[in-house]
């Protein structure tokens, strides 16, 4: 098991009361995989299901914002290895 | 300062964690100055004005609060911040002479200036204390007045020393008898100013003293002659001037312009400091409205104020000369509209 990475990165080093503020978090893990898996139920017959596809994802990654001086931080996106996430000041 | 913290963990409990950090500024302060010095109180009232800029000459006998200035107590002491524009100009035609005064004991003669500046062809050109007569010690005296005068006081300003530097210089000055171009000016003065702050942070000053210098700010090579990062790291603002004076002018980009120049061409200590406009005004001429033209200046600050660079901090709009409004209610009226929206709350 490797270890994850990440980077937090602001809009603004300042920002005036009531300022929408965006968190740009980058994160990645070298175990992490996506797969696919296709099912094909087939009777004794021959006879053949449709194929049904379920995704899942190989030791994700849980991401937490935590702000110590108590503002929410509401996620926006998150594509798998980048998350976006805003604040108001 | 308030920090974000990230964590990424895995099933297995591997984690890695980022933080960033920030800063929420307080509203930027809206500012005024009523011509003359004079009393601004009944304009201020009822609006969200916590800035006001004054101006005194080092010549003066009674620079703080200033002669029967009382209403300058009051304000200040009901926190508005005072930005303290203090001149080696001397203001009077008459009585330029040296005078002899004594403070906390101590006598002091200090000689007439021997400085001429603003040298603008077909005018008078005003007198100053000169660089050379303030490096010499023999203006020691007036900071120790305006020291004795400021102790007095009962809250802390911020010392602007001089008004415009580019104003007094662009045309050059003369000390004792020998001419200095623009750029030797602002060498000089650059002395003299550090000389003075040095002066001044050399003695026990009211908690919460700051310093700036004065510019106009509309002359890119001098802007940059006058705040090398020695200078700036004995000052706590930036400060420009700002006045829309061409129908072309709009705020942001007025505001803009010295900023644009600070970002380019100063250096980090500089561009740590935070701004104040000690003045800015439209002119009655160009802007007939000059309500419409005010009315965009919080979305100017706040746009800049998003930018990379310093912030602007204090705007105190000059209701004198190019800035005289008129009418002034309705100019007053569009200063307390833009200062009750945000930036300003």
């Amino acid at each position: 098991m490797a270890a994850p990475t990440v980077t937090a990165s602001l809009n603004a080093a300042t920002y005036a009361p009531g300022d929408q503020m965006t968190l740009t978090v980058s994160y990645a893990d070298p175990d992490t995989r996506a797969l696919t898996v296709t099912v094909v139920v087939t009777d004794a017959q021959g006879n053949s299901s449709a194929p049904v596809r379920a995704t899942a994802v190989i030791d994700p990654l849980a991401i937490t914002v935590s702000d110590d001086a108590g503002r929410t931080w509401t996620k926006l996106s998150d594509t798998g290895s980048v998350a976006v996430y805003r604040a108001v000041a | 300062m308030p920090q974000v913290t990230v964590t990424v963990r895995d099933r297995a409990g591997h984690a890695a964690t980022a933080t960033a950090d920030y800063r929420i500024a307080p509203p930027v302060l809206g500012g005024y100055y009523l011509a003359g010095n004079a009393d601004p109180t009944a304009d201020l009232a009822g609006g969200n004005f916590r800035s006001l800029t004054q101006y005194r000459s080092f010549a003066d006998g009674y620079v703080l609060p200033g002669y029967n200035n009382t209403w300058l107590t009051v304000l200040g002491r009901d926190g508005v911040a005072v930005n303290l524009v203090l001149e080696l100009k001397h203001y009077g035609a008459a009585g330029i002479g040296p005078q002899s005064f004594t403070v906390d004991g101590t006598g002091y003669t200090v000689p007439a200036p021997a400085m001429t500046i603003q040298q603008r062809p077909g005018t008078t050109w005003p007198r100053a204390y000169g660089y050379g007569q303030v490096l010499a010690g023999l203006c020691d005296g007036l900071f120790a007045r305006t020291l004795a005068q400021y102790r007095g006081l009962g809250f802390p300003v911020n010392i602007q020393l001089a008004s415009e530097l580019d104003t007094d210089h662009e045309f050059g000055t003369t000390e004792a008898g020998v001419a200095y171009d623009w750029a030797q000016s602002d060498a000089r003065a650059v002395q003299a100013m550090t000389y003075i702050v040095n002066w001044f942070k050399a003695r026990p000053l009211p908690a919460g003293t700051t310093f700036s210098i004065g510019s106009g700010g509309f002359d890119r090579a001098a802007w940059q002659r006058t705040h090398p990062e020695a200078l700036m790291a004995r000052l706590d603002f930036l400060q420009w001037n700002v006045y829309a004076t061409d129908p072309s002018h709009t705020a942001l980009a007025r505001f803009r312009r010295t900023r644009d120049w600070a970002v380019a061409d100063l250096g980090p200590v500089a561009l740590s400091r935070p701004v104040l406009i000690a003045e800015w005004g439209v002119r009655v001429a160009e802007f007939p409205d000059q309500a419409a033209w005010i009315a965009t200046v919080p979305a100017a600050i706040a746009r800049l104020n998003g930018e990379r660079g310093p912030r602007i901090v204090r705007t105190n709009y000059f209701n004198s000369s190019w800035g005289t409004l008129n009418p002034k209610a309705r100019g007053l009226a569009a200063l307390r509209a833009a200062y009750a929206t945000k930036p300003y709350v």
